[in-house]
């Protein structure tokens, strides 16, 4: 058995983080500031004692980062005696916050569907988080025991640019603005949103959220979205707002299922054609032979996906929808004119 | 097996608590195992174990190490122990983003028919949340649009490795009967699932839309050889030399051409919103179809026949074109 230490090896990020780690576990009533420069591994070395450790101190405030984003929780506390002494500060992460509750197992069966989960983002906007949480959970799981699901190689489609910003500002309730483009009128407008969940309906992304200027739940669909996500500041803090209820949520959700339920349009469909093959499927009980009746969400987006079948199809309602189609495809002759 | 992946920092700082919370449980593994299970290289393995040896805790205790043996790492084997308290010695939680993420995988899973059961599905939402660091993970809801009966049966076909037969409509709106395909993988793409399978009369793997099939049965006749052998790329669409390079300019509406047709070059930046690139088309003429549907959010700027199949699908969708019908254009 060996045990290495070497002194000239150049300490790492991860060996930092993981030493910084152990060390925060280890301890039982927790670690100042300059305990953990003096004496973690990664910090030590470079410590200064009594001196200027200016940089030393800016590394620790972006590993602290790192821990959190990798969801380790730091607790922080004063002791008693310290009263108001922010040097006394101690550092400190819980064994009950750091581990699972109880102890989980996967299944092989449930190994395979995880992993099939994480594949599912590949490439993809949250292709990283989905494989580091895969990493984790695999080291709960047998090794060895086969968890590939054959046969089928799903991808989540979120290309959106907006995507990924706005997942984060979900997860860390963090209040954002963007510029958004009315599909009606082509305006584009800054909206300050409280984002609290992302959702994909009929193939379009949604982020439904608490809108500040407005006062009110909105939906707004991340294609229409022209400008970065900017976090909102107050001060130089991030503006955060408190977790939406959980029945809020789903409020907002019926909310919208519900739009759809009532929002109908008729479409008579040229038997035999792809267009038939299409709504066939979406068929929710046509009046007579050819005709469906298909649900949206969005007028603008039921339009564009009917525009691709234009020559099999006819719009028998609602006459806007009907006018949309045409428009647009003034609109597109126009341009390659 | 995941493929193997390139790591950065905080990855491989992931990657050390897994494999810590693995291996101080005090079992030996084979590294070739741990690299299946981990899809990671093994110079990445061996690396983590080692930085993790390196960790001690000798400012705080006088012992305070994981060990390894490192002549059994030469050997391709790992095991690790420690002597002291309070070590990370389970596998930590998850962050909110990696329980988000992988939930948001597993609600996308449900919604694809027939691959697993709901009950399933919440069994593991209900793990991931209680491994999720903040408590509960984020919500994500995600619905592909269609569905299909017959997606069962043709995982069942997988599954035995037999072919099935259907009725497919094809690009030209031509209805084949009881086509014979050899059904090697689905893949789910947006709106559409694709249907990957080797086709024994052009002996070439096709990508065939589930959404089109119709009256889908499984034969007894098993895969070909050739089948089997047939390597799946991940784009559904392979372009050929004889393609046409055609320029699209698009705005974020429209976004979706851009990862949809993979274009030859990294699309230009015109404005904050606005992007140009090239993509490689077999057909001009499917431009039409293809481009019109945004309704103005999407434009061709070159070549002149692509604009005109777009500017002509336009114009007969209006009935002021001169194309009789759209069903020659793929």
């Amino acid at each position: 058995m060996t045990t290495n230490s070497s002194n000239e090896y150049k300490v790492g990020k991860p060996e930092r983080l993981f030493s910084l780690t152990c060390a925060l576990l280890y301890t039982s009533r927790g670690l100042t500031k300059a305990e953990i420069l003096r004496s973690v591994r990664g910090y030590d070395t470079e410590y200064v004692e009594g001196g200027d450790n200016a940089s030393l101190e800016r590394k620790f405030e972006r590993d602290k980062e790192s821990l959190r984003h990798n969801g380790i929780q730091l607790e922080t506390r004063i002791p008693a005696h310290e009263d108001e002494n922010n040097q006394a500060t101690v550092y400190l992460i819980k064994r009950e916050s750091f581990y699972w509750p109880k102890d989980v197992k996967f299944t092989p069966r449930q190994l395979a569907l995880l992993n099939l989960a994480a594949e599912a983002w590949a490439g993809g906007s949250l292709s990283t988080a989905a494989s580091r949480g895969i990493t984790k959970l695999r080291a709960m799981g047998s090794v060895g025991e086969d968890s590939d699901i054959v046969g089928i190689a799903p991808r989540i489609q979120a290309h959106e640019p907006s995507f990924r910003d706005l997942n984060n500002a979900v997860s860390d309730y963090q209040v954002v603005q963007f510029d958004y483009r009315n599909p009606q009128s082509g305006e584009i407008m800054t909206r300050t949103l409280q984002p609290w969940l992302l959702r994909q309906v009929a193939g379009q992304w949604l982020v439904m959220g608490f809108d500040e200027l407005r006062e009110d739940t909105r939906n707004f669909m991340l294609r229409r979205i022209v400008s970065k996500i900017t976090p909102v500041k107050v001060g130089k803090e991030s503006k955060t707002f408190a977790a939406p209820s959980p029945d809020l949520i789903a409020a907002a959700v019926a909310d919208l299922d519900l739009l759809a339920e009532r929002q109908t349009a008729l479409v008579k469909v040229k038997p035999e054609t792809e267009a038939w093959f299409r709504f066939q499927l979406d068929l929710t009980g046509g009046k007579k032979a050819g005709e469906v009746e298909l649900h949206y969400h969005d007028i603008y987006v039921l339009a564009e996906q009917l525009r691709e079948y234009a020559n099999e199809i006819e719009v028998l309602g609602p006459e806007s929808l009907a006018n949309l189609i045409r428009t647009g495809f003034e609109k597109v002759a126009n341009q390659h004119a | 097996m995941p493929d193997e992946q390139k790591l950065d920092d905080s990855d491989r700082f992931n990657l050390m608590l897994a494999l810590t919370g693995l291996l101080v449980q005090g079992e030996e593994y084979e590294i070739k195992d741990l690299v299946k299970h981990f899809g990671v290289s093994k110079s990445e393995i061996i690396k983590a174990v080692k930085m993790i040896s390196f960790t001690d805790l000798m400012n705080f205790n006088d012992f305070g190490h994981y060990l390894v043996d490192y002549d059994d790492l030469e050997d391709g084997y790992v095991s690790i122990r420690y002597d002291f308290s309070n070590a990370v010695d389970e596998v930590p939680r998850l962050s909110s983003r990696q329980a988000s993420a992988l939930a948001a995988g597993l609600v996308y899973l449900s919604s694809l028919p027939g691959l697993v059961d709901n009950s399933e599905i919440e069994e593991l939402q209900n793990i991931l949340a209680s491994g999720d660091s903040r408590g509960a993970a984020p919500e994500m809801i995600i619905k592909p649009g269609s569905r299909d009966a017959d997606l069962a049966k043709i995982r069942e076909a997988i599954s035995k490795n037999v072919a099935i037969t259907c009725d497919y409509l094809n690009q030209r709106g031509i209805t084949t009967l009881g086509r014979l395909i050899e059904p090697l993988r689905i893949d789910p793409h947006g709106e559409t699932i694709y249907l990957r399978g080797w086709c024994p009369e052009s002996l070439e793997v096709k990508s065939f839309r589930v959404d089109r099939m119709r009256n889908t049965h499984s034969t007894e006749i098993p895969i070909s050889k050739e089948a089997r052998e047939a390597e799946l790329s991940d784009d559904i669409y392979s372009p050929a030399e004889s393609d046409t390079i055609v320029t699209i300019e698009v705005d974020p509406e429209a976004y979706s051409l851009i990862f949809d047709f993979k274009p030859v070059e990294e699309p230009e930046s015109l404005s904050s919103f606005r992007k140009r690139f090239k993509i490689k088309v077999g057909d001009v003429r499917n431009m039409g179809r293809i481009i019109a549907r945004f309704g103005g959010a999407a434009r061709v700027i070159a070549p002149e026949s692509a604009r005109q199949a777009v500017r002509e699908f336009a114009l007969s969708a209006i009935g002021q074109g001169s194309l009789k019908s759209p069903k020659n254009v793929e």
